[in-house]
């Protein structure tokens, strides 16, 4: 789950966490975002906010392929290998829908 | 190259490992203990809960996604009662061992960590009966570069930087420095501290799985986890190129792309646990 700040919290977005004010919960786990909602986030003087998703991956995703093919540049033509890479790459992929 | 260390030589440091001036004073306590043939639980549950670092460490671990028991283990005699001698000595070498590490090779423990969790899916997913004993192979199975590096920092530079210019495997580069390579430093100790037999053979056999006579099938479980965790590129074991996975280990698994889909997201977390953990 991505630590979103409110400066990029977008419409539809869903709290992953209940955000809470001291021993108050402001909204629950699984509130939908709307402009009202992340404009009042904001007035509160709250930085960032836990999102539902994938989490932001460190590279993009073709510099991970790129290093992915790297990894694997001396072993393609031994057995299994192949089906390794194929796997992994699909993972990869996954990542960052 | 003619600054190879002597095997003899290479193996009476590795052994004498206490006697170094940076092996920390938790680790060379554990070490000395270990070298005991007969210790027990509770001089071991001792040992943890009288060291409340090493506890908070150890407890970590346990209840991480690693060892499959979220959240539930609040208490070292509770942790000794449900793993067993040869867990908690495992456990215990490694959270220290590899603590060292987070300072000089951080990646060493995060591929470490990934391991132990692909080990332990594996195990499971395979039907052993004791897959938490499994996973401390794959937590411990590299623990031979780690002692390389603490002994021979130089060397073990010049090794690492070989792998990666010449595009070859560490355990390959090793071999040129010490002439031996790390699965066969590990060996001897564990040996020296008396671990049981499916771990001396697993770390000894990791990248040769074949040789395995005792315990094939955890060996095998180690050598996959280790192709796949360098296969997914989590934490950095010394090199930068996945090697050739063992096709009869591999067989002998028989893992299905399901089974490898699960893996693979399972280590998503072991990588981000490893973060947590420093
Ligand atoms: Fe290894
Ligand atoms: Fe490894």
């Amino acid at each position: 789950m991505p630590k979103v700040s409110v400066e990029d919290l977008k419409p539809g977005m869903k709290l992953a966490k209940p955000l809470s004010r001291g021993n108050m919960v402001l909204l629950g786990e699984g509130t939908v975002l709307n402009e009202t909602w992340i404009a009042r986030i904001g007035d509160m003087g709250i930085e960032a906010i836990f999102v539902e998703g994938p989490s932001e991956q460190p590279v993009p995703k073709e510099e991970a392929i790129r290093q992915l093919d790297e990894r694997f540049r001396n072993v393609l033509s031994q057995p299994y290998m192949n089906r390794i890479k194929k796997m992994v790459k699909e993972h990869i992929e996954g990542l960052y829908v | 190259m003619s600054d190879k260390i002597d095997i003899r030589t290479l193996r009476g440091n590795v052994e004498s490992i206490n006697a170094l001036p940076t092996v920390p004073s938790t680790l060379r306590r554990i070490s000395v203990m270990m070298e005991k043939p007969s210790i027990g639980l509770d001089e071991l549950g001792r040992l943890i809960s009288n060291d409340p670092a090493l506890t908070v460490r150890i407890l970590k671990m346990i209840n991480s996604a690693a060892y499959g028991f979220p959240g539930r283990i609040s208490s070292v005699s509770h942790a000794t009662m449900l793993l067993g001698l040869s867990v908690i000595k495992g456990l215990l070498i490694g959270v220290s061992v590899f603590e060292l590490m987070e300072k000089t090779m951080i990646g060493l423990w995060e591929h470490s960590l990934g391991c132990t969790v692909v080990t332990r899916m594996i195990a499971q997913k395979k039907g052993l009966k004791e897959p938490e004993e499994v996973s401390v192979c794959g937590l411990l199975h590299d623990i031979g570069k780690a002692v390389l590096m603490l002994q021979y920092a130089e060397a073990y530079d010049k090794a690492m930087q070989k792998a990666e210019k010449d595009g070859i495997n560490i355990h390959e580069a090793e071999i040129d420095y010490f002439m031996v390579n790390h699965a066969e430093v590990g060996h001897w100790l564990v040996q020296k501290w008396h671990f049981p037999m499916n771990l001396v053979e697993t770390i000894r056999y990791h990248h040769h799985p074949n040789l395995s006579k005792q315990s094939p099938m955890e060996t095998a479980i180690v050598h996959v986890a280790d192709v796949l965790v360098r296969a997914k590129g989590v934490g950095y074991p010394g090199d930068l190129v996945v090697p050739a996975v063992h096709p009869a280990a591999w067989e002998m698994l028989n893992l299905s792309d399901n089974d490898i889909g699960d893996i693979l997201r399972n280590l998503e977390d072991a990588a981000s646990f490893a973060r947590e953990t420093i």
